[in-house]
C-alpha cells in the first residue's frame, strides 16, 4: 500500500517540478548536519511530539530525490554523540549513510573524537568522500569533489572549523594543520571554477563564521553549514551566496532547489523540512538502525571488570565516598592535574560489588560530561571548596568529591566560612600559587553555582594552538569528545578490578 | 575564551564550549529544559550542543505553543 502511495506521490512530484527551459536545469541539494548519531525519534525539551528518526528522514530523502538530479550532503559531526554511534565509534552512522546514498560529508570536529586511526577506518567503510580542504596531514580526507548532475558540473568543497584543536583531545589532532577557511577558499576557488559551473561549500564552521565567509569570499553559490546546530528555517542570500543549515540530530532535512541556466545559478531557494516519525520509515535504514541498536545493547551488557567493593553514591552529596574518590582520581590522573574536584550530584547510581557491565557505568554516570582541567589560584580553589560545602545540610548536588587534595570543614559554621585545613599534594594550600584542577565541563561552565572555574578562565586569557596541541593560560586540558562514563569504562578495562576506599580526604570537624 | 550574552547577561566560557555551557553560566539551563527555546543573533533557533562564536548573543524565548 505504502509503495503504491509513494509511487503516486513521486509521479506527482515529477509533474510539479517546473519544466526546464532550453539550457536550464533544475537541481536539488538535500543536506543534514550535526546528526551526532541520533538514530531514533526523540522528544527534545519543550517539543510537543517526537522529532527525527533517521529511517523517517531517509524515506523523505527518497521521495525528494525522485524526478530530479539530487545531491545528498552532510555538513559534519555525524558519527559521535549518542550512545548508538559512540558504542561503535561511528560505524553504525557510516553504514546508515552508505545506505542513504550520501554523496559527501564535510569533516566536523567530532569526526576526530575517536582518533585518527578510527577516522581512517570510517573513511574506508564510507562509500562517499570526507571533505576538508583546509586541513593538512589527514590522509582519508579530500579537499573537494566535482559531480555532474543533469549536465551541470557541481563542485563541493569541504571546510572544517579551525577551532577543532580546541574542540577535541589534542592527541586527535596531532600532526594536523588547520588553515583559515577564507584563505583556503580564495586559493582554491579559481581551480574549482575552471572545473565546474556551480560551487557548493560544505562547511562545519558555525553559522556566525559561515555568514562572515559568505560576506568575505566572492564566488560561492551555496554554503551549507553546521557546527552551531542552527535551525535556518528560511536560508538567506548573503552577497550572492545562499546560506543554509539544518538544525541538529536529524530533526530537520535541508532542501535547496537550484535553477541553473547556461552554467549559472539563476534561482536558489532553500527550506527546512522537520522530520517526524509518521508514515513508513525507509525499510533498509530502519533495519540497519535496529541491528545497531541490538549491537549497542550487547556492548552495554559486556563485562568491564570487577568491583572489589560496593561503590557508594548515597553519601556523595554530603561526604567523601569511594565512588567519588575513584572518579576524581581518574579525572586528576587523566588530565595530569594537581587536584580534581567534581560535584557529587554527577554520580546517579551506585555499583554493587562483583562483575561490572558497561551498562552499570552508563546508569551511574548518565550525563554527557567531559573532562576539563583549569589553571586556578589556591584562593580560587579554596573558594570552590567553600561553595561545595556551603549547602551540605540540604544534601545539595554541588558537594565536592576530590582527588589530590584533602580538607576539613565545619558544617555548623556559616556558609562561606566552613573550610578549615586544605592540603594539595600533601602540602598546605598556597592561596597565591597556581594549581591545575581537573573537573567536569559542567562545573567549568559554572554549573551548580561554581563560579571559581569561570573566574579562572576569564582571568587566564585565551587558548593557543601550537602544532595541534592546545595550550592556554587557563585551560590545561579539555576533551569534549569523550564522555566521563567512557573514560571510566576504558580505565576499568585496563585495571581489571577496582576496590576504592575512603582515605580521609574530606573530614568533618566541630 | 569567549564572551557570550545570554538575555543581556555577559558570560565567559572557554573556547569549544556550547550553548548548553552558556546557559549553565547564565543560570538559564532549567528554563530551556522546561521548554523555552534559544534564539541566536539572527533570530534562528539553536540546539543546546551548538558551537558558539566569541560575541554571540543568545535570547531565551518561551514557547508559544506546541511546535
Amino acid at each position: 500500500m505504502f509503495a503504491h502511495v509513494a509511487a503516486v506521490l513521486a509521479a506527482l512530484l515529477i509533474l510539479l517540478v517546473p519544466p526546464a527551459r532550453a539550457g536550464q536545469e533544475h537541481l536539488r541539494i538535500l543536506h543534514l548536519n550535526d546528526f551526532h548519531g541520533f538514530a531514533r525519534p526523540h522528544q527534545p525539551p519543550g517539543a510537543a511530539e517526537p522529532l527525527g528518526g533517521i529511517a523517517y528522514l531517509a524515506a523523505r530523502v527518497q521521495a525528494l530525490r525522485a524526478g530530479q538530479p539530487t545531491l545528498l550532503l552532510a555538513a559534519g559531526d555525524m558519527i559521535q554523540g549518542h550512545n548508538w554511534a559512540n558504542l561503535t565509534r561511528g560505524a553504525a552512522v557510516i553504514e546508515t549513510m552508505n545506505a542513504m546514498g550520501f554523496d559527501a560529508m564535510a569533516l566536523g570536529n567530532h569526526e576526530l573524537d575517536f582518533g585518527q586511526p578510527a577516522l581512517a577506518e570510517r573513511a574506508r567503510e564510507a562509500r562517499f568522500p570526507f571533505l576538508a580542504a583546509n586541513v593538512e596531514g589527514l590522509d582519508p580526507v579530500r579537499p573537494y569533489i566535482v559531480r555532474t548532475l543533469g549536465g551541470v558540473r557541481v563542485a563541493v568543497i569541504g571546510l572544517a572549523t579551525p577551532e577543532t584543536p580546541q574542540a577535541t583531545h589534542p592527541g586527535n589532532v596531532a600532526g594536523l594543520r588547520f588553515e583559515d577557511p577564507a584563505l583556503t577558499l580564495r586559493r582554491l576557488l579559481p581551480e574549482l571554477r575552471r572545473q565546474s559551473d556551480l560551487v557548493v561549500v560544505l562547511a562545519h564552521l558555525g553559522h556566525a563564521a559561515e555568514r562572515r565567509l559568505a560576506q568575505e569570499v566572492e564566488g560561492i553559490d551555496v554554503l551549507i553549514g553546521g557546527h552551531s546546530h542552527t535551525r535556518v528555517a528560511e536560508p538567506p542570500t548573503i552577497a550572492g551566496t545562499l546560506l543554509a543549515q539544518a538544525w541538529e540530530h536529524g530533526k530537520a532535512l535541508g532542501v535547496i532547489d537550484l535553477t541553473v541556466e547556461d552554467g549559472r545559478v539563476v534561482g536558489a531557494v532553500g527550506r527546512l523540512e522537520e522530520i517526524r516519525p509518521a508514515g513508513a520509515p525507509q525499510p533498509e535504514v530502519e533495519a540497519i538502525v535496529a541491528r545497531w541498536d541490538a549491537r549497542a545493547q550487547e556492548v552495554l551488557g559486556q563485562r568491564v571488570g570487577e568491583a572489589g567493593a560496593d561503590l557508594d553514591v548515597r553519601n556523595a552529596r554530603s561526604a567523601e565516598t569511594n565512588f567519588g574518590n575513584l572518579v576524581a582520581d581518574l579525572l586528576r590522573r587523566t588530565a595530569g592535574a594537581d587536584a580534581a574536584l567534581f560535584n557529587g550530584g554527577a554520580l546517579r547510581a551506585g555499583i554493587r560489588r562483583g562483575t561490572v557491565k558497561a551498562g552499570d557505568i552508563y546508569t551511574a554516570l548518565p550525563f554527557d560530561n567531559y573532562l576539563v582541567a583549569v589553571r586556578m589560584s589556591g584562593r580560587q580553589l579554596l573558594a570552590a571548596l567553600e561553595h561545595g560545602v556551603a549547602a551540605v545540610e540540604r544534601r545539595d548536588g554541588r558537594f565536592p568529591q576530590v582527588s589530590g587534595l584533602s580538607f576539613s570543614y565545619a558544617p555548623a559554621a556559616a556558609p562561606g566560612a566552613r573550610v578549615r585545613q586544605v592540603r594539595v599534594g600533601g602540602a598546605a594550600l598556597e592561596p597565591a600559587r597556581t594549581y591545575v584542577v581537573a573537573t567536569l565541563d559542567f562545573l567549568a561552565a559554572g554549573g551548580d553555582g561554581y563560579a571559581g572555574f569561570g573566574e579562572a578562565i576569564r582571568s587566564g586569557g585565551d587558548f593557543e594552538s601550537v602544532g595541534g596541541a592546545v595550550s592556554g593560560s587557563a585551560i590545561a586540558y579539555s576533551d569534549p569528545g569523550r564522555w566521563l562514563r567512557d573514560l571510566l569504562i576504558e580505565y576499568w578495562q585496563r585495571q581489571g578490578t577496582l576496590a576504592p576506599g575512603l582515605e580521609g580526604r574530606i573530614v568533618e570537624v566541630e | 575564551m569567549m564572551e557570550i550574552r545570554v538575555d543581556g547577561r555577559r558570560v565567559t566560557l572557554a573556547r569549544g564550549m556550547t550553548v548548553r555551557h552558556a546557559l549553565i553560566a547564565a543560570g538559564a539551563l532549567e528554563r530551556v529544559l522546561a521548554g523555552a527555546r534559544v534564539i541566536d543573533t539572527w533570530g534562528s533557533e539553536v540546539g543546546l550542543d551548538g558551537a558558539l562564536d566569541d560575541g554571540d548573543t543568545l535570547r531565551i524565548v518561551e514557547r508559544a505553543g506546541p511546535r
